[in-house]
């Protein structure tokens, strides 16, 4: 059953929306890359480029938005970014599976969930319909559903939770073994939460994939992700393995993020909010790095030079601050 | 099944109601309206040498009712009338009862609102889905401001527009009429043609004056679904495009139905300018001519079809919506 997972090296990517104010980088020169296998999950605020990044995977950044530099190579299939037309076409839901978030309506209302099932399956030239129903239902059985009922039913009939993994399922149905899961939690009640990453993560492991999970809550990244990425201003800051990242924080804007996390036990005081807001398309600086307006270690060098992202010991982080100490 | 026939006996219900309100509410106001063509031909009658009880039984014998009953006795007699479809007698077509005068217009009105209308709702629907896809575009532009354009003008000046253009500057087309009176009735080639000939330019107004409305409300629609996340999603799992088409046009054209069968319904007593400015003999016409002669029974008559037309409209949109909207269906399930 299990495939060799494939990996995925994004490169120098950078994405631009078009705006009255000219071309504005939405992410910014970034680089990543998913090890075969692994579970990555990439954190940040609203408007940090995390869900743009996401969509570039699948070469699917929509307009006014380009990808205007870089590269997405996934084994097997070469650079995502110079594909278009058929090819890409097939290559998402076949290669590249990718999962909406929960309160959005990723399902036709209008019909079945099986019919969407078989229009998929005609879509990418599937011969054998009944055995993808089959899968299909192994699949939602696997995930704790009733299948026949499930693709019996339209979409206003199944809960939240129900509806995200028909979602995983429908990315998963063609045997794709790139998924990346857009906010897969949100608005999803604290059982089901559990109950949903649970399924990432074993399903993960079972079906062997290279999966991509983008969020704003740092615990859904605690819960399932072998290496974080995060990022800020469309830029990746700070990337590592999970356990380091979180428990020994290096660049400041992780460490602020951190400390913003309220406890279970001890003083609800203890948590901190960043200072200040988050950088918009047009007030990300031109120049400089994205998040000294913010930062309690900014420097006059900050002001001027964008750090570059140093990698030391499986970590990278892009903070002068953060390279001063280390060079020191 | 059962489903589709508990709504309809309740709208059915719902419906009688509705139509006998109106129908009281049209019966006072229309015995208000000054004038008395009752009394005019009784005075006429009178004058014309007859004894006053001869001239009453006259103008009954004429009209098939008391001109000297109370308006209450009136009405109640007009509902039980309504009960057995008795419509009563027109008036000016002493005789007559209001029913065969009014099957008689509606179809001069029922064929060319319809024609014109799915015409318009065809045409505006397709290039409505353009103007949307376009929408950044000259053609998307092109698409929405011919809309604007044409559901701006008043379907009555356009009507003449049609007139000075196809019948005075380029004489082409019959100005008025619904058919030349020099060809037996009948399935021959001249007696149709000359019809046909007859109803271009009135099903060309109803089309033009009702397509900006389609395009306009299509656009929006369909750009309402395009920015639909299912949209976006099917596109991510490499759904097909004709199949993503297929997913925008079907969401998109649901919310069309309510106004494609409301606006059926409406027409019916739309039609009022346009037959009017054609001389056509529909239902528009005959109603302008109903209230010129004070004809009560005809114009309640005509009053009360609109309004039996659009009732049974909104109940075939409603059923309609029960049939290709899943939301809609089990919404009754539930309840």
């Amino acid at each position: 059953m299990v495939d060799q997972a494939p990996g995925v090296r994004i490169d120098g990517l950078t994405v631009v929306y078009k705006t009255p104010a000219g071309e504005l980088p939405a992410v910014r020169g970034v680089s990543l890359t998913l090890e075969p296998g692994s579970i990555t999950g990439i954190v940040g605020e609203s408007g940090s480029g995390k869900s743009t990044l996401a969509l570039s995977l699948l070469n699917a950044v929509q307009p006014p938005g380009r990808i205007a530099a870089g590269s997405v190579e996934i084994d097997g299939l070469g650079d995502v970014v110079g594909l278009a037309g058929e090819q890409l076409r097939k290559a998402r839901g076949k290669h590249i599976g990718y999962v909406f978030q929960a309160a959005q309506n990723s399902l036709n209302p209008l019909k079945t969930v099986g019919k969407q099932l078989l229009d998929l399956g005609r879509s990418h030239g599937v011969e054998d319909l009944r055995g993808l129903v089959r899968e299909a239902q192994e699949l939602l059985a696997r995930m704790g559903l009733d299948g026949a009922r499930v693709l019996d039913s339209h979409q206003h009939e199944l809960s939240g939770g129900m509806r995200q993994r028909v979602g995983i399922m429908l990315a998963l149905v063609l045997n794709a073994h790139v998924v990346v899961l857009d906010e897969p939690t949100t608005a999803l009640d604290m059982i089901t939460q559990a109950n949903i990453l649970k399924i990432v993560r074993e399903v993960h492991a079972e079906r062997g994939l290279t999966t991509l999970v983008i969020t704003h809550d740092i615990g859904v990244v605690a819960e399932v992700a072998d290496r974080l990425a995060v990022m800020y201003g469309g830029r990746l800051v700070e990337q590592g393995p999970t356990r380091k990242v979180l428990g020994a924080p290096r660049h400041p804007y992780t460490k602020g993020l951190i400390r913003a996390i309220p406890r279970l036990t001890g003083d609800i005081g203890e948590a901190r909010a960043l200072p200040g807001r988050p950088p918009t398309l047009a007030t990300v600086p031109k120049e400089g790095c994205v998040f000294r307006e913010r930062c309690e270690l900014r420097m006059d060098v900050c002001d001027t030079v964008d750090p570059d992202a140093v990698t030391h010991g499986g970590r990278t982080v892009a903070c002068h601050a953060v390279s001063v100490k280390e060079h020191a | 099944m059962t489903l589709i026939a508990r709504r309809l006996a309740g709208h059915l219900a719902r419906g009688l109601v509705m139509i006998l309100v109106v129908a009281t509410i049209t019966f006072f106001i229309v015995n208000n309206i000054p004038g008395d063509p009752m009394a005019a031909q009784y005075e006429k009658l009178i004058e014309g040498g007859m004894s006053p009880n001869a001239a009453a039984q006259a103008v009954k014998v004429l009209y098939g009712f008391q001109p000297d009953g109370t308006l209450w006795q009136q009405y109640l007699d007009y509902v039980s009338g309504l009960f057995r479809l008795d419509l009563g007698v027109s008036v000016t077509r002493p005789g007559t009862p209001v029913l065969d005068v009014l099957t008689e217009a509606a179809k001069w009105t029922v064929l060319p609102v319809l024609a014109g209308t799915l015409l318009s709702f065809l045409v505006g629907i397709i290039l409505g889905v353009f103007a949307a896809i376009r929408r950044t575009g000259k053609l998307g532009d092109a698409l929405a401001i011919s809309g604007s354009l044409l559901h701006g003008i008043p379907q009555y000046v356009l009507a003449m527009l049609l007139v000075v253009i196809f019948a005075t500057l380029i004489p082409i087309l019959p100005a008025d009429g619904s058919v030349d009176i020099l060809y037996e009735p009948g399935f021959n080639a001249g007696y149709l043609g000359s019809l046909a000939e007859h109803a271009v330019l009135p099903v060309l107004t109803y089309a033009l004056s009702a397509y900006g409305g389609w395009i306009l409300a299509m656009k929006s629609s369909v750009v309402t679904v395009l920015g639909d996340d299912f949209i976006l999603a099917a596109e991510l799992r490499g759904v097909k495009r004709s199949i993503v088409f297929r997913y925008i046009a079907r969401n998109a054209i649901l919310p069309l139905f309510t106004m494609l069968a409301l606006s059926l319904g409406l027409l019916l007593g739309g039609a009022v300018f346009i037959e009017k400015i054609f001389n056509y003999p529909g239902l528009g016409w005959l109603l302008i001519g109903s209230v010129q002669d004070r004809d009560y029974a005809l114009m309640s008559g005509a009053f009360l079809l609109i309004t039996v037309a659009t009732i049974l409209a909104n109940i075939v949109a409603d059923l309609f919506y029960t049939v290709i909207d899943p939301r809609v269906r089990s919404g009754e399930e539930a309840s």
